[in-house]
């Protein structure tokens, strides 16, 4: 994982509703930020592998998502799986600066090269 | 189940000791062995192992599919290749677990499959309020002739709507009742549904079918949107934006491809063109889990929806503890009759 892969994610503390956020390279490495106290660092990789396996499931049914959005009444997370396998989570509270700039992160993230 | 009874021997003592009793280990080394216990007690959760000989943990974990479909199922291997993950979550496998090769390992497992096992779902049905949504409620209560009492309510105003046999019978939100409060709960711009078990209320002030009351509620709710547009205000929807722009309501002509509704355990109430019914159920079942774990590990409340963004489609997941909904929609336009997303 490069340092401008940990730059972007890193970057993040300061946007508000901001819950955390974490990456999944193609050879199962990961990289978790949290920036809420509730929401320890560690369970970023937990979070990161059960979503890596919900894609896997989804693809077994026929689904294969180019983006899942799980809400939740005080926050959503969501999950950006790029072509060569990586996978970028991001968990917001709703009607936040973070929530409406998932797109433009997950913009940032399609823009890194393969493996960044 | 495992077919090397030292590795079973070791993980049921580890186990014990973790569970503090209060856990029951019964092992079995083939299949058969597992499915006699199976039988004759009532377990919680069954962990398989992968690679053995007769009947393969797949194999197993299909025909537990099928005799106990709400049993709770993991699978702990020693080989895990992604086609095995693969096979076995889509075999139902609630968790796929690589062999630990260290008792910290061991530990860390024991930690998942506990969670796995307490994992309940919530009373209740709790959703985050939007017009769609609070619609598709109605819809699916309607369709699914059942009678429960949708209660709504956000910091303006609470109101609740009675559905009996799948006919809405009854509305009422502050002072108003009938229709009036129908169409004004419909139109609120944000807020909190729940679903409550049915009781009759005091007096009955709707007759009409939903269909034609959804679309006249829709109807009111633009003609409101209107008025507020024209007085300067945004329309109430985009004034409260719940969800981020990828659940926009398409521009494209959508049109509904799959539905699916059916009851808490997975019991069919209406089912539209779903390709694989037990295949739907299982994944809402999957999805049901995942986000009940999400909800553990970080502080986000009571999970409403999963949603799926496909190429030319997309797709919601709801669950509940008494409902669970599997909606597919694409675009004419985009539509890809031959392959089904």
């Amino acid at each position: 994982m490069n340092n401008a892969s940990q730059e972007r994610l890193t970057a993040g503390a300061t946007v508000p509703g901001l819950l955390g956020c974490g990456l999944r390279l193609p050879d199962s490495t990961c990289l978790g930020y949290s920036f809420d106290e509730t929401c320890p660092r560690e369970h970023w990789d937990h979070i990161l592998h059960q979503l890596a396996e919900a894609m896997t499931v989804l693809a077994g049914h026929g689904l294969a998502p180019r983006r899942l959005t799980w809400t939740f009444a005080q926050g959503q997370i969501f999950l950006i799986p790029r072509p060569d396998g990586a996978l970028l989570a991001v968990a917001t509270r709703p009607n936040t600066e973070a929530a409406e700039n998932v797109d433009q992160l997950a913009e940032e993230f399609f823009s890194l090269a393969p493996g960044a | 189940m495992d077919d090397d009874p030292d590795f079973l021997a070791m993980i049921q003592d580890f186990f014990a000791t973790l569970g503090e009793k209060i856990w029951q280990i019964h092992c079995a080394t083939s299949a058969d062995q597992a499915l006699e216990l199976l039988k004759v007690r009532k377990m919680d959760l069954v962990v398989s192992d992968v690679n053995m000989p007769m009947l393969d943990g797949i194999q197993f974990l299909h025909l537990l599919n099928r005799s106990h479909p709400d049993l709770k199922k993991a699978v702990i291997t020693a080989n895990a290749t992604e086609e095995k993950r693969s096979a076995c979550l889509a075999e139902g496998a609630e968790l796929f677990i690589e062999k630990p090769r260290s008792p910290e390992g061991l530990k860390s497992i024991f930690i998942m499959l506990e969670e796995l096992i307490t994992w309940t779902p919530r009373e209740g049905f709790q959703g985050v309020l939007r017009r769609v949504g609070l619609q598709d409620v109605i819809q699916m209560e309607c369709l699914g002739r059942t009678s429960s009492i949708l209660e709504i309510h956000n910091l303006q105003l609470r109101g609740r709507i009675y559905i009996e046999d799948g006919r809405i019978i009854h509305a009422q939100a502050g002072d108003m009742v009938g229709e009036t409060a129908f169409y004004k709960l419909l139109a609120l711009p944000s807020g909190e549904f729940q679903l409550h078990p049915f009781e009759s209320p005091s007096q009955r002030t709707i007759e009409g079918q939903w269909e034609f009351l959804l679309m006249e509620a829709a109807r009111v709710h633009d003609e409101t949107a209107a008025e507020a547009a024209a007085a300067g205000a945004a329309p109430p929807l985009e004034a409260v934006p719940f969800v981020e722009s990828s659940l926009a309501a398409p521009d494209f002509d959508a049109r509904v491809e799959e539905t699916l509704i059916c009851s808490g355990k997975g019991d069919p109430l209406y089912v539209w063109q779903c390709p694989d019914q037990p295949a739907r159920v299982t994944l809402l079942q999957n999805v049901a889990q995942r986000a009940s774990l999400f909800g553990q590990l970080m502080p986000l409340g009571n999970f409403d929806r999963l949603e799926i963004q496909l190429t030319g489609s997309r797709a919601v997941a709801q669950v509940g503890p008494d409902r669970m909904v599997f909606v597919r929609v694409s675009s004419s336009m985009e539509k890809s009759p031959t392959q089904p997303q």
